[in-house]
């Protein structure tokens, strides 16, 4: 197959022939993520270059060698007639493998992974922006910690693009999508070309302005491009140490967090000054109501605990509900609630059109507005009621999705809570892993609210993770989709009864 | 009057006072076996007086109103609230959970608690190594069986077959009570349905009753068990649940009860009325042995794995997961720590009762959970969903064995199904709040809002409520058991019904209404 996928259309079934949309599709999607992963391990090689690492050959070979091949794939890759909205999804998904696979491989050539299943981890972890660590960044050059803070970066910009350019257009939701140029107007999205573009324009600005807060608030250049890599990317990987000491650091991590939370949509009407009446939004209220009372609960309930005050609540609310997991460490006996609070934040997770991962608040809208229709209908069977959100009516196959994710991601979590337990965790870890992994959310608490360490997790309970962080990522419905295309393909290309019918129709002919 | 008094004054307290008259019955029975024991039955007694007094008044004080939805939902609801208050009488008035140094607000909260764990065929329990069930006298005993018996089928459903008023509308009431997603007709009236479902619920609390005597249970035993499997309840009469007797052949017994009594009654009647089983046939009971028999294989393997022997496995893993998977609730634990002692079981098959928790049985059967018909329709759903993204322009049916679903069920499925979520993940974190641990609390609430009894961790099949929840967590808990066991609307509906935000879709646009226009 990668042989055929290397020589092209010429391989056998003629150049005048067009490619099948899911081919092109996942081809695109492998080149794409080997392009990014080229990218990370040149800028990290020439960073690394520059601090005199032992890391540089390694990395700049590599990258150089990711971009050759990324540029073979696109140069073969044949335009198709057609492709339909689930090849494209699945071209997302094959991005964000490739781009794991590339990371962790660079992570295996420079020795900073000794076994291949932590490498795996840890590309994955960063890619998904997850933030659950298996290795020492102690131990890493600037290179490689360019790279790990890199590829949450990478991985939160391609979050960005599939909520904003992909699914409003290729799935639903489009209804929701910042797309009218009415009055004068500037839309984010009025096309998935000028939306691509947009989303530049907004996230390295926005990356380069947490960059200068951190320096401005007391980190090196260097610590702070690794902070602000995690914050705008809701990774919260933080690099050698603990950065995030200070108490003017946690201001910045905060409002970074808040912000990279906040939605695509919402930062770009107050960039193009269309702030106006921007909190008469449904989903920002409940999105700030919701960061409001949790950090009043959070208050409440850590009463016996010491050193608690306003900023740490905050920083370790918005840390859950933005799944951007810096870490807190407790200070002192939890309630036994707090866990629970924080538990249910990683789930419930950010606002729609960010690059935070759990179950989003517009689709939790959504469901509850279809839940308020439910009940309408129980008393008024013949009612016409339709799902409203902040004045626009949403589409019923948006309901549908937004139901639908709600199954995946109860069986997503389900599956690997059964799975991680049985491979060793106890039942309260392995639920809780199992909610960070899905919401792409770290890190993983115990039942006392002490963080746990995945280092110590047994190697295939690591590995039973994966799965579930890359579908979150992908926000589960691509990934189900994309799941659903390669059985179909994959049932297509087998089907070894018609070929076997075949073959015999031609030897009696 | 208004339209919410009209509501309570009449056909809640109607139905409510008929209901209550039943519980009395109930009560009375217990007085008798008290007598009978030569205990003292004054409690017993003044309970019954009370009840009955009660019920009289508020049926002879009211006349059923007319039955629109709100009234229904209302009148179910508020019927099972003064049901649960009510049946909590004879354990305050025997003293039941006082205790040193507790106050009267705990005492009252516990009794409460009971009442409509027994009623809502929870199962869990306030009894413990601090009060033992064994301590208790044979008439309050037979009491607490008969809650869950009763509440099995249900109260109103026995309403329904004596209360002439409303029987025109009585299958509204049925349907709003019953687990599913509606009832079926076996006969042409309302009346004769419902007690064709009571007769069938009769016949196999008897035959669990024989089975249990010929096993080796004690007949007060016997009877005892046999009202709380037919009802999937899960209360029994020994504090180490079914683990008392240690017999495989009475925990044989108890779990063909209970796969009976949570699968759909409208089926046995109907196999009973052709002479051959259906059961095969039915794609929900189908699904439900699949999802037992897979349960129990993977339990068994898992426990198998972790070093227990294979008939210990087997045994002790089919038992905890019919009984969960059924929504029944008895243990079959001989000791704290022992093999039936699922709370102490590795991590795994722990996670896979947990989902059990939220399964449940079939529909129109006396189980709790969100049945199998649900869950196997919003898989469908989901399927459909992705399915059309592949092929935007297909007309995809949902379907159900050979059954199209219509639209608006798989949207009432779907709808049941978020609301079921924002329970379970609501309920967590109040009882959490209020002082239990996330796992404690998780597990206690799919419990309740599931009706199945036990939970995980400080609330397993060997240990009390009282051990896991602070008495506030434990009042949340019995409100979610009876939210559970109504299905979430009627409870849900009784409360926000009034609200304008509700009733401001009542204008709808009906054909009707509008066509009256044009002819004139």
């Amino acid at each position: 197959m990668i042989r055929s996928l290397l020589a092209g259309p010429a391989a056998g079934t003629g150049s005048d022939r067009t490619w099948g949309g899911i081919r092109t599709a996942t081809t695109w999607g492998a080149a794409v993520g080997m392009i990014s992963a080229a990218c990370l391990a040149l800028t990290a090689g020439l960073v690394d270059l520059t601090a005199g690492g032992g890391d540089t050959p390694v990395l700049l070979m590599a990258g150089g060698l990711a971009g050759v091949a990324s540029s073979l794939l696109v140069a073969r890759v044949n335009r198709p007639d057609r492709i339909r909205p689930s090849e494209v999804l699945s071209g997302a998904t094959t991005a964000l493998v490739s781009m794991v696979l590339c990371v962790a491989g660079l992570y295996l050539l420079t020795g900073a992974a000794g076994q291949p299943d932590d490498a795996l981890f840890e590309a994955t972890s960063g890619v998904t922006t997850t933030a659950l660590s298996v290795l020492d960044p102690n131990s890493f050059g600037r290179g490689l910690l360019l790279v790990r803070a890199g590829s949450q970066w990478f991985g939160g910009l391609g979050a960005l693009v599939l909520a904003v350019v992909i699914l409003p257009f290729q799935g639903s939701g489009g209804e929701f999508a910042d797309r009218s140029g009415r009055d004068g107007r500037i839309p984010l999205a009025p096309n998935q070309r000028v939306a691509l573009r947009n989303i530049f324009a907004l996230y390295v600005p926005l990356s380069l302005v947490i960059w200068l807060a951190y320096n401005l608030a007391g980190s090196g250049w260097f610590d702070s491009l690794l902070l602000a890599m995690a914050t705008v990317s809701t990774g919260g990987f933080t690099g050698p140490g603990n950065l995030l000491v200070d108490g003017e650091t946690r201001w910045v991590a905060v409002v970074g967090m808040i912000l990279s939370g906040t939605s695509i949509v919402v930062l770009w009407r107050l960039v193009v000054g269309r702030g106006r009446g921007l909190l008469r939004s449904r989903e920002l209220r409940s999105y700030l109501s919701i960061l409001i009372v949790a950090t009043g609960l959070f208050l409440a309930w850590s009463g016996p605990m010491e050193g608690v005050d306003l900023r740490e609540a905050l920083f370790t609310v918005s840390s859950a509900i933005t799944t951007t997991g810096f870490p807190s460490d407790p200070m002192g006996e939890w309630s036994a609630a707090l866990p629970v609070l924080l538990l249910l934040l990683v789930a419930i997770g950010p606002m729609t059109g960010s690059a935070g991962g759990g179950f989003q608040i517009l689709r939790l809208r959504i469901l509850l507005n279809s839940a308020t229709r439910e009940m309408v209908r129980q008393l008024h069977p013949r009612v016409v009621a339709r799902v409203r959100l902040g004045g626009r009516v949403a589409e019923e196959s948006t309901v549908r999705q937004a139901t639908v994710v709600q199954f995946v991601f109860v069986a997503v979590l389900f599956t690997t809570a059964l799975v991680v337990a049985t491979l060793g965790l106890d039942i309260a870890a392995a639920l809780s892993a199992s909610v960070h992994a899905v919401s792409t959310a770290g890190p993983v608490r115990a039942l006392d609210g002490s963080i746990l360490d995945p280092s110590g997790w047994p190697r295939p309970t690591r590995l039973a993770l994966l799965p579930a962080m890359v579908s979150g990522r992908l926000f589960l419905y691509p990934a189900a989709v994309t799941g659903g295309t390669l059985l179909i393909e994959l049932g297509n290309q087998l089907r070894l009864r018609r070929r076997w019918r075949r073959w015999r129709a031609r030897g009696t002919r | 009057m208004s339209a919410i008094q009209s509501r309570w004054a009449t056909t809640t307290g109607h139905v409510a006072g008929l209901a209550l008259l039943f519980v009395a019955a109930g009560m009375g029975l217990g007085t008798l076996v008290e007598l009978l024991d030569g205990t003292d039955g004054g409690a017993m007694a003044g309970a019954t007086a009370i009840t009955s007094g009660i019920g009289f008044l508020l049926w002879r004080s009211t006349r059923p109103g007319r039955l629109d939805h709100a009234t229904v939902f209302t009148a179910v609801g508020g019927t099972w609230l003064i049901v649960s208050v009510m049946g909590a009488l004879p354990y305050l008035l025997a003293g039941t959970f006082d205790r040193p140094g507790i106050g009267l607000p705990v005492v009252i909260a516990d009794a409460l608690f009971e009442s409509v764990s027994g009623y809502s065929c929870t199962g869990s329990t306030v009894f413990g190594s601090h009060n033992p069930i064994a301590a208790q006298g044979t008439g309050l005993l037979l009491y607490r069986q008969l809650t869950q018996w009763i509440g099995g089928m249900g109260i109103v459903v026995l309403v329904v077959t004596v209360l002439p008023s409303v029987r025109a509308a009585g299958l509204g009431l049925i349907d709003a009570e019953a687990p599913g997603a509606g009832v079926d007709r076996l006969a042409p009236r309302v009346a004769d349905t419902a007690r064709r479902f009571w007769l069938l619920y009769l016949g196999l609390t008897i035959l669990v009753a024989v089975g249990l005597l010929a096993a080796g249970m004690s007949p007060f035993d016997a009877v005892a068990h046999s009202l709380t499997t037919a009802s999937t309840g899960g209360f029994s009469t020994r504090d180490a649940s079914i683990g008392h007797w240690d017999s495989l052949a009475i925990e044989l017994v108890i779990m063909l009860g209970l796969v009976i009594g949570a699968a759909n009654f409208t089926l046995h009647a109907r196999s009973l009325g052709t002479r051959r089983p259906l059961h095969h046939r039915d794609p929900e009971f189908r699904g439900y042995l699949g999802v037992l028999g897979v349960g129990t294989l993977l339990a068994t393997l898992m426990l198998c794995a972790d070093g227990y022997g294979p008939a210990t496995a087997l045994r002790n893993g089919a038992f905890s997961v019919v009984s969960l998977g059924t929504s029944g609730g008895f243990g079959n634990a001989t000791t704290r720590g022992g093999p039936g002692d699922f709370a102490s079981w590795p991590a795994g098959p722990q996670v896979l009762l947990l989902f059990l928790l939220v399964f449940g049985g079939c529909t129109g059967s006396t189980s709790g959970g969100v049945k199998v018909m649900r869950l196997r329709i919003g898989a469908a759903h989901a399927y459909r969903t992705l399915r059309s993204i592949r092929r935007p322009r297909a007309i995809l049916p949902v379907r159900f064995g050979n059954m199209v679903v219509a639209d608006h069920l798989v949207e009432r499925v779907a709808g049941f199904v978020v609301v079921y979520g924002m329970f379970l993940v609501g309920g967590t974190l109040v009882v959490a709040a209020l002082g239990s641990d996330l796992l404690t609390a998780l597990s206690g609430v799919f419990s309740a809002l599931g009706n199945m009894g036990p939970a995980l961790n400080q609330a397993g099949p060997t240990a009390s409520f009282v051990d896991g929840y602070s008495s506030p967590g434990r009042m949340v808990l019995a409100l979610l058991m009876l939210v559970g066991r109504l299905e979430i609307f009627p409870m849900l509906l009784m409360v926000v019904a009034p609200y304008r935000a509700i009733q401001r879709h009542a204008p709808v646009r009906r054909p009707d209404r509008r066509w009256r226009r044009f002819p004139r």
